[in-house]
């Protein structure tokens, strides 16, 4: 067990820099996921085409609103910018209108966006388990939704 | 984890899940052999960017979660072990974990809502810790500073790694992870004093284990 606890002072920084992504392109990281944007629109906040939204965060956009698994936001109109080109949307304002906290680095071009706070009302208020996916050793991913109508034990650990 | 691998065997329940989630960003590298130690049949995930810990507002390892057939948590955020375990001898040795764990869980698989261990939703939801919005944007910071570790980029690691654990100084699993990727490690001298100080202002890492109450 005492091994367990000791350090990794080699793993603290992979030797070689690599890029993150080719250049001009964006990363963003959203639930353990990262999805490279070789297109994003200039301004302030993170243009993203919209059909990006659902492979970045889970969200489609409907009429009424962006929606993820039964949850429909009602969109304002900073988040839609129309355009010839098809138009962006801006995930950071998006990110403000719902309360989910993000960092930037722009100078790396990466994003990372915490939990939109209305997919964990469930959890907070009804004892529901929240919505998280993870890949395990074999690359199979597992989700909540693959839970249903099992007893599940989710266990957290680490080396040290 | 052999301990883990043990109780589901004995639990033996084709629609019993056991998932077990290695908060480490050290990656395969570190997890990988431990698992592979315990020859586990269980769901094995090496969760380097903590997000089952984000998901469920955990701060520390070994922690869980115990969810039902239709998705409500009956249990969550107690220090989860299934045996009592030693480290170290004489004056320096450890004794933590503990034996009656993973007998409530065997009791709530077997028995389900009647078992007396799963807890009312209101118990679960008080316990249940709420964190705050730099909390929850200390998860976000960490995985950006994991991003940049993996691609070799050292300062910015450090700065978003840092600014996780000033947003949330709370986590111990953030603390802990970094000093695992240091000299120190992860129970050395900074660690202790974390503890220390966490104690003395009244804190928990997990919720107390109450296996008496229905």
């Amino acid at each position: 067990m005492a091994e367990t606890m000791m350090a990794y002072p080699e793993l603290r920084h992979p030797y070689e820099e690599t890029p993150i992504h080719p250049p001009g392109s964006t990363t963003v990281l959203h639930q353990g996921r990262a999805v490279t944007l070789a297109e994003t629109g200039d301004g302030d906040g993170l243009l993203i085409r919209p059909d990006d939204l659902p492979r970045v965060n889970g969200f489609e956009l409907k009429p009424e609103g962006a929606c993820r698994a039964g949850l429909c936001i009602p969109m304002n109109d900073d988040l839609l910018i129309s355009g010839d080109d098809g138009g962006w949307f801006d995930l950071a304002a998006f990110a403000d209108l719902t309360g989910q906290p993000y960092v930037a680095d722009r100078f790396a071009g990466v994003w990372s966006f915490g939990e939109v706070p209305a997919t964990r009302e469930h959890m907070m208020a009804d004892a529901m388990a929240p919505d998280f996916a993870v890949t395990d050793r074999q690359g199979n991913r597992v989700a909540t939704a693959d839970l249903k109508g099992k007893k599940a034990l989710i266990v957290t650990w680490s080396s040290w | 984890m052999p301990v883990w691998q043990r109780v589901y065997e004995e639990i033996n329940d084709p629609n019993f899940v056991l998932i077990c989630a290695a908060q480490d960003t050290g990656g395969e590298a570190v997890a990988g052999p431990i698992f592979d130690a315990a020859s586990p049949t269980y769901v094995q995930v090496v969760d380097e960017d903590h997000v089952i810990s984000s998901a469920f507002n955990f701060v520390n390892v070994p922690s869980a979660a115990w969810i039902d057939e239709t998705g409500r948590i009956v249990r969550i955020d107690e220090g989860t072990y299934a045996a009592i375990h030693e480290i170290g001898a004489g004056d320096q040795k450890i004794v933590f974990g503990n034996d009656v764990y993973a007998q409530a869980l065997k009791d709530w698989v077997a028995k389900g809502a009647r078992s007396r261990f799963a807890q009312s939703t209101a118990t679960v939801s008080g316990n249940i810790r709420k964190h705050s919005f730099d909390q929850r944007k200390a998860d976000a910071a960490f995985r950006l500073a994991n991003l940049f570790r993996a691609h070799g980029w050292q300062g910015k690691a450090e700065q978003y790694w840092e600014m996780a654990r000033s947003l949330n100084p709370d986590s111990i699993n953030f603390i802990r992870q970094n000093l695992t990727l240091t000299e120190e490690g992860s129970a050395g001298e900074t660690f202790r004093k974390v503890v220390m100080d966490y104690a003395n202002q009244g804190k928990d890492y997990y919720r107390p284990l109450d296996l008496e109450e229905a």
